[in-house]
């Protein structure tokens, strides 16, 4: 008898093997005995929620003895974490982002992402469109991950710490950064400033983090201002704007800015005279931008531009104060890989396709239905297309987990 | 502090104190002597309610300080929401228009002293105005979140190391918030006991005028029918999703459907739209539906998110000329009906105009 696609036997009981030895290598997060903990099995699709654990012990001996799917701890601290939502009693909140590439638009998506719709036979590659020609919107999708777009996610991660650090002022020891165990990133931040916040600050801090709603006035465009020196040396938002312009009117095709529909003088000023905008930027203060780009022009091309210093985070996650986020250095049960936890400063070196698989074996036979190209642990693979090959368990276990294929007996 | 300083601040720690420490008790109110405070207190709660702003009568401080608290007991023995949420912002701005006088050092120190702010002096230049003051942010956020102005936004605030630049006047601004915040906590536990005559004979008094004015200053009522074509471009978008059978995100649902209870669409037309459209569970859409309109659980009505809550989450689209003036989709929904019946008006008004295009 075949397998079913992505035998969850055998990954199960690779991920109970890795749990009997590991389990006493899980940190504990800060102040376990308020947090919430909640698990995800092999079969069945229903979480285990409510959970608490007073001592670490306890929480090791619980992996050790259900080796879970997906393992997640709340971004809350409660009186009583095991009592239903509404009795748990909220003390605060670890101010937790999500970084996932699968929010970007990127072209490796078309490689390796696939939708179908299951309404009619349309199909594609890449994301799926938000309403089939058909009229419906339930798609099926299948999606995988790359080089490129874990670069991606990282460098949104580098992105987000730089803003936590110098704006915020966090430190660097009340936050981490894990890497999800699949798709992105994850950066805790648990700041005394951050804890008590309540859902309407935490939103107030995503506008801060992707830009949005920034005016350009504010940051010192505007023909209103009177000040002296260029802002691009000034901490902030003030100077991220101003580098963010003067990068993207540096780097802009003529085609682009005359597709923004620009006033005639503003389309002029950044395709002809970029020279003069550059300058006016680097020696002057911003106001006296406003005289070649108008305001109007100007707020157009800013929302473009401030898009490559913001960060691109899950805004449902940082503004929900009852989060689950995974518990770093468990298993994830959609790769095979371990949520990592990266320390400061090591960000730009980390590369999850060489570290993040732990789970370590003897080579077995893959019956593949269909998977993308992807180097782990800087071996090549695929693409396989109905096909049979031999891999060592821990890239075996990427694409059975991604359910790509089966165990062949 | 002086008396003249407690009368301007009658609710900072040192004016508490100073009533305090004369110890009254309700009956020696009714001592003529008193009879200034009592007319000044049923005075500061009639301003609040007609003008929505508390004037400050610093000639007689005494008056002036033991008015406050007075007032306080009235707006608690009426014990209408609406009326202590009115209280505590006209004191409040009553605060703001002293504090905009004073010099910084005096307001960093209410800060601090009674709120608890993390702010300093450290004066910086920005566009050509000084910006004297930095605040943690935390604080700020708390302060300026009811605020709406772009120039509120935390993204378009100088702020370098968890500071933010404020001048002197905008640090006044976010105190008044400060303060209405703290009025609003005393005031809004209703109380109950009985006066005696003279003290009762100003409440009724007071009482007449918030009658008068409750119409007046509780906004217009929305239409009982469900009106579509005044549905904000926002809550068009997700109710054309969910037509379509989108997955519609935790937001676009709960967005969607707190909309259309505050608009007054029937919980059974709802159950129905949802589930003939998705797979979803009639029952458990039921729960939810009834959950979000107050009928289960913690019984609170939920209101739809903000139009800045829509933004952060991407739904707020397609934005017309109406959405400039709005901060709600409900504004718009009640703008919009307006806009509609206006025009409806002046076809009927012009009925031979309308059947000649046809
Ligand atoms: S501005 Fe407000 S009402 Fe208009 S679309 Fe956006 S969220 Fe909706
Ligand atoms: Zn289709
Ligand atoms: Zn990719």
């Amino acid at each position: 008898m075949d397998e079913d696609w992505g035998s969850p036997e055998f990954v199960k009981a690779q991920f109970r093997q890795w749990y009997a030895r590991n389990s006493d290598t899980i940190p504990a997060p800060i102040d376990i005995a308020h947090r919430e903990f909640a698990f995800l099995t092999f079969h069945g699709r229903t979480m285990y929620r409510h959970n608490r654990f007073p001592t670490l012990d306890k929480l090791r001996r619980y992996l050790r003895s259900n080796a879970p799917a997906h393992s997640y701890h709340s971004s809350g601290y409660y009186d009583d974490p095991a009592a239903d939502m509404a009795r748990k009693g909220w003390r605060g909140a670890d101010l937790v982002f999500d970084i996932d590439a699968d929010h970007f638009d990127l072209p490796c998506q078309m490689e390796h992402d696939r939708w179908w719709c299951r309404n009619c036979d349309n199909q594609g590659t890449g994301h799926h469109p938000e309403i089939c020609e058909c009229g419906k919107a339930q798609f099926e999708t299948e999606t995988w991950l790359c080089a490129r777009c874990l670069q991606a996610a990282k460098h949104e991660a580098q992105k987000l710490l730089d803003i936590l650090i110098q704006d915020f002022g966090v430190g660097t020891d009340e936050l981490t950064t894990n890497f999800s165990g699949n798709r992105g990133y994850h950066v805790h931040v648990h700041s005394d400033g951050m804890i008590p916040l309540d859902q309407q600050a935490r939103r107030e801090i995503v506008d801060y983090i992707m830009a949005i709603g920034l005016e350009a006035e504010y940051q010192g465009f505007s023909q209103r201002n009177r000040g002296v020196r260029p802002t691009l040396a000034e901490g902030g938002w003030r100077g991220r704007t101003g580098r963010a312009l003067y990068d993207y009117i540096q780097e802009v095709e003529p085609e682009e800015v005359k597709s923004m529909k620009l006033s005639r003088r503003a389309t002029k000023s950044i395709i002809e005279d970029k020279e003069k905008v550059l300058n006016t930027l680097m020696k002057r203060h911003p106001s006296n931008v406003t005289s070649l780009i108008d305001p109007k022009s100007l707020q157009t091309v800013l929302e473009k531009a401030v898009k490559l210093q913001a960060s691109e985070i899950d805004t449902v996650v940082t503004t929900d104060i009852h989060r689950l986020i995974r518990l770093p250095k468990t298993l994830h049960s959609k790769t095979g890989w371990q949520v990592q936890t990266i320390p400061y400063g090591s960000l730009p070196d980390y590369d999850p396709l060489t570290r993040a698989t732990v789970i370590t074996g003897d080579p077995v036979l893959l019956e593949f239905r269909w998977a993308p190209k992807i180097k782990i642990n800087d071996v090549e693979y695929g693409p396989y297309e109905e096909e049979e090959a031999e891999l060592p368990v821990g890239a075996a276990l990427f694409f059975l987990c991604k359910k790509g294929a089966r165990l062949k007996r | 502090m002086s008396e003249r300083e407690a009368a301007k601040y009658p609710f900072l720690k040192a004016g508490l104190e100073l009533l305090d420490g004369l110890d009254l008790q309700l009956d020696d109110l009714t001592d003529p002597n008193y009879g200034k405070a009592l007319d000044r207190a049923a005075e500061r709660v009639k301003e609040a309610i007609v003008q929505g702003v508390v004037s400050a009568k610093l000639a007689d401080p005494l008056t002036e300080l033991l008015s406050y608290p007075l007032a306080v007991m009235y707006v608690t023995l009426i014990g209408e929401q609406f009326l202590s949420r009115r209280f505590a912002l006209a004191e409040a701005v009553r605060a703001y228009n002293l504090l905009q006088d004073e010099y910084e050092e005096k307001i960093t120190r209410i800060a601090v002293d009674e709120f608890g702010w993390d702010i300093r002096r450290d004066p910086e230049n920005i566009d050509g105005v000084p910006h004297t003051l930095k605040l943690a942010y935390p604080d700020y956020l708390r302060a300026a979140s009811s605020f709406h102005e772009a120039k509120w936004k935390l993204v378009n605030r100088k702020m370098e190391n968890g500071l933010v630049c404020l001048t002197g006047v905008e640090a006044a601004r976010l105190l008044q918030v400060g303060v209405e915040q703290w009025v609003r906590e005393r005031v809004s536990t209703p109380s109950s006991f009985t006066l005696p005559e003279p003290l009762q004979k100003r409440l009724d008094d007071v009482k007449k005028v918030f009658e008068e004015n409750r119409v007046r200053l509780s906004g217009s009522q929305l239409p009982d029918e469900v009106i579509n074509e005044a549905f904000p471009p926002c809550m068009r978008y997700c109710l054309e999703g969910l037509l379509a059978g989108k997955r519609a995100s935790h937001m676009e649902r709960f967005g969607l459907t707190s909309f259309l209870v505050n608009v007054g669409m029937p919980i059974d037309d709802m159950v129905q739209l949802y589930t003939s459209v998705t797979d979803f569970d009639e029952s458990l859409t039921r729960y939810q539906i009834e959950h979000i309109a107050g009928l289960k659980g913690h019984r609170t009505k939920y209101t739809p998110p903000t139009c800045s809550t829509l933004r952060t989450h991407g739904i707020c689209r397609n934005m017309d000329s109406i959405c400039e003036t709005v901060s709600h989709p409900l504004g718009y929904y009640r703008k919009k009906v307006r806009r509609l019946e206006r025009q409806r008006e002046q076809q009927e008004a012009e009925p031979s105009n309308t059947t000649a295009q046809q």
